[in-house]
């Protein structure tokens, strides 16, 4: 930006109207969250007046809104009784504690098999393709066979996480262990440097991005894994919420609580994951997210593969 | 070095040695992998039954019955040609949509314009689309579609983006200096160039789309894969339903790692040994 | 001081195809506070008699000895690049490398840091210093192990020709104020003259072909005359052992 700038001629003239617009990044910004809604609303008014029976399922922005502020004020309101059986923070509670099991289970188990993936080319081979089949199997296909196996409770959703988070744990922390410098390795022997030590300040620093990697992708995807596993096995739980709000055809509580999903996800982003990040990798210079965004797609396959079953 | 009479017959054994030994670790290689699937089929077979109740985890050899017998039903090939259609359509709007966004946004404006929206479409869980739309559009095939497009138009539009930015203006330039045409140069310098860019997104958001059409198909339509998934499980029929999974599964692996790897093979050789992407 | 003693030493990696013979029968002795630089051309062995001597690797055949007064000696080493932890600031990569952390040893480190000009970049990260600051700093680590014998392995051709001029007189200081056995891998004869007592010419295959004295006063200045003309003699070694060529 400050290039684009610096390149136009110097004019004395104050810069007009038009070209401010024109070159402001900000105004399309917010623009677009502002598009959105008028076509929201507008839509709505269109598809009510040709198909008048779909009042009760279209919602309108300011219904979302009403209900979303509901769910957040709900437990400091004396007598006032929820919609569904638990307040928002309560069913938040429920899945995060069941997040948190299987994420943990996840990240012990995968951190073993990579780790041994990483070391011996025959536990390699003997494990590669069916990690690859689990890191492409969606989510849903474990939310339903989970379901079917352990019935009602909250045995379904934590399988879930585990078995969709392991390959993520698995792929990163073997990449990891391929990936040790060995010329880090090297110096520390010719300077005679005791084993230990290289091992805490050599080998585990340098195993941390890609340990980190696998918690934020093992996350994000086990977070995803347990709500489609609380949709069809849940009694509790966001997932359950969500489809609560889907069988009683309320449109408005489904867009309200997804709305609820991404602030959680983006408090967790910007609140955890950012300030640990943060703190372990001080001595990284920092990067755009412009260049995020482009590791995201220059990866080596396998963590490429990886990014794009993680969307989902 | 060794002392030897003829340099020739010692290159030969030294070659045989490098070649023994590449070839043992090959031999390595596959032991160690049919060894794995012999084990994860064998405990599979193995807890059919006995860990678990043959009704809850049927085995393999069941796996592949039920699978002949829903294949000579016909009823395979009518759910696949419906998943495929949706994805085929979805995917379809969705690769031109991305393709629009991508090149308008070389615009800063636009660029700033769409940005939340390609971060909500890589963030969004495709869950919350497929829910909405099977409440909006009930049956009809807008849902799945609409969902499809939500959720991998970014992925288009992202390596879009990227391509054209990156284009080689030497070698346009180039093209104008020898006079070659504009239909000339689009064809020889950009396409080229843009190829493997679309490509990428192709290959990544094929790899969501089939996921998503599936989930929506759970909700809300009479037939397709999804579809017979969710009667299955509903009826409680485990084999058919790990069939249907599997069946699925298989296809998508195929279309990804062998047709379109072999597309981007044949297409894409000049590239090798530039990053394989 | 070091006494370095190799007899017979023969190196080569790999089998079959990929089998490289590094280095043939090689003998030497080094003594005391010198200054030894081995040249030759990209692939005639000097790194891995460099790394034979630091025991990175292990000869095929043949005896090496490092020894101070009858006792192993201590090395230090400075590499190529400057191998620092990146997860580590400049003064914990300096006591990464020592026997043990105490405030003597701290205070140590940070009058090495000094010697390079460095001293107020203790608390940077590697990744914030520009290339030139790494490689004092390896420097300055290989320096405050207080090593018996130094090796180094072309540690200045990744730097720009200023930089490199200017730290081979911060390196020459160094090993005056310091009294060490130095061996010292450099593809530049001009840096070989510049810094050295003794140079080996190794030539392609690994071959030993000349051991050269430079008597010399120190410090020198590549523009004098007298360094001018030791460059010269040697590269004419070089054309007389047809090594310009390869």
């Amino acid at each position: 930006m400050t290039t684009a700038t610096a390149q136009l001629p110097k004019s004395t003239k104050p810069v007009s109207l038009v070209t401010r617009w024109k070159r402001s990044t900000w105004i399309p910004r917010v623009l677009f969250p502002i598009t959105i809604l008028l076509f929201w609303q507008v839509g709505m008014q269109v598809i009510r007046r040709i198909w008048p029976f779909a009042v009760d399922v279209l919602p309108t922005p300011m219904e979302v809104v009403d209900m979303m502020w509901g769910e957040i004020i709900n437990p400091f309101v004396e007598g006032k009784q929820a919609i569904t059986r638990e307040n928002l923070y309560l069913t938040f509670g429920r899945s995060l504690l069941r997040l948190g099991s299987g994420f943990v289970i996840a990240m012990v188990i995968g951190t073993i098999i990579g780790l041994a993936m990483g070391l011996s080319k025959a536990v390699d081979a003997f494990f590669h393709d069916w990690v690859m089949a689990l890191l492409a199997m969606p989510a849903l296909a474990w939310a339903l066979f989970t379901g079917l196996i352990f019935g009602m409770g909250n045995r379904s959703p934590i399988v879930t996480v585990v078995l969709t988070g392991i390959p993520f744990v698995i792929v990163n922390v073997r990449e990891g262990v391929r990936n040790t410098p060995r010329e880090l390795f090297d110096m520390a022997n010719a300077f005679k440097v005791p084993r230990n030590r290289a091992t805490r300040h050599v080998l585990i620093p340098s195993l941390m991005p890609f340990f980190f990697a696998a918690i934020r992708y093992a996350f994000s995807i086990g977070w995803k894994g347990l709500v489609i596993a609380e949709v069809f096995s849940g009694q509790d739980g966001a997932g359950w919420t969500i489809k609560f709000y889907y069988d009683a055809h309320r449109a408005h509580g489904i867009i309200g609580y997804a709305f609820f999903f991404v602030i959680f996800a983006l408090l967790l982003e910007k609140l955890v994951f950012e300030k640990i990040s943060n703190r372990v990798f001080k001595w990284r210079p920092k990067t755009t997210d412009v260049a995020l965004v482009e590791a995201l797609f220059d990866g080596p396959d396998d963590a490429a593969s990886a990014t794009a079953a993680a969307q989902i | 070095m060794v002392a030897a009479t003829d340099p020739d017959i010692q290159h030969t054994t030294e070659e045989q040695v490098a070649q023994q030994a590449r070839r043992k670790e090959l031999v390595q290689r596959w032991f160690w992998r049919i060894l794995g699937y012999i084990f994860f089929l064998g405990v599979w077979e193995y807890g059919s039954g006995r860990i678990l109740e043959e009704a809850l985890l049927p085995g393999p050899t069941r796996i592949i019955k039920t699978f002949g017998e829903l294949w000579a039903g016909g009823k395979m090939l009518d759910a696949f040609q419906a998943t495929t259609f949706r994805i085929a359509v979805g995917f379809g709007l969705s690769f031109i949509i991305g393709l629009f966004i991508g090149l308008i946004s070389q615009n800063r404006w636009w660029e700033a314009f769409f940005r939340d929206a390609t971060l909500i479409s890589l963030t969004a869980p495709g869950l919350i689309w497929a829910l909405i739309t099977a409440i909006i559009f009930g049956n009809r095939i807008a849902g799945p579609i609409i969902t499809i497009v939500l959720t991998t138009f970014a992925l288009v539009s992202v390596n879009v983006y990227e391509g054209v930015k990156s284009l080689p203006k030497d070698l346009v330039d180039m093209g104008k200096a020898f006079r070659v045409d504009v239909i000339g140069r689009n064809r020889h310098i950009v396409l080229p160039h843009l190829a493997p860019y679309l490509f990428t997104g192709v290959r990544f958001g094929f790899s969501i789309a089939w996921k998503v059409t599936v989930l929506t198909e759970i909700f809300s339509s009479g037939r397709g894969i999804g579809f017979e998934m969710r009667t299955s499980s509903q009826l409680f029929q485990m084999d058919e339903f790990l069939t249907w999974i599997l069946a699925f599964f298989l296809f998508a692996l195929f279309l990804e790692k062998v047709v379109l790897q072999a597309f981007e093979n044949r297409y894409f050789r000049w590239r090798q040994g530039v990053a394989a992407t | 001081m070091a006494e370095i003693k190799i007899k017979n030493l023969h190196k080569e990696f790999g089998v079959g195809d990929d089998k490289v013979v590094a280095l043939v029968d090689v003998n030497l002795e080094i003594e005391g506070d010198v200054f030894v630089s081995i040249v030759g051309p990209s692939g005639c062995g000097k790194s891995t008699l460099l790394n034979i001597l630091s025991e990175i690797e292990t000869p095929t055949s043949g005896t090496v000895s490092i020894t101070n007064k009858g006792h192993a000696a201590l090395p230090g080493y400075v590499f190529q690049a400057a191998r620092l932890l990146p997860w580590r600031t400049v003064m914990d990569n300096l006591l990464f490398v020592q026997e043990e952390v105490t405030d003597a040893v701290r205070a140590r480190c940070q009058k090495y840091l000094d010697m390079v000009h460095l001293g107020d970049k203790g608390n940077k990260y590697p990744g914030e210093l520009s290339g030139g600051m790494q490689q004092r700093v390896g420097i300055a680590r290989a320096f405050s192990v207080e090593p018996d014998v130094m090796f180094m392995d072309e540690p200045f051709s990744h730097l720009d020709a200023i930089t490199a001029r200017s730290l081979r007189r911060e390196l020459h200081e160094m090993w005056k104020a310091t009294n060490k056995t130095i061996i010292f891998v450099t593809h530049d004869v001009g840096e070989a003259v510049e810094l050295s007592n003794r140079i080996l010419v190794f030539a392609k295959g690994g071959v030993l072909k000349d051991d050269i004295q430079v008597d010399l006063p120190f410090p020198r200045d590549p523009s004098d005359e007298q360094v001018a003309i030791a460059k010269a003699n040697v590269l004419k070694k070089f054309e007389e052992l047809d090594l310009v060529a390869t």
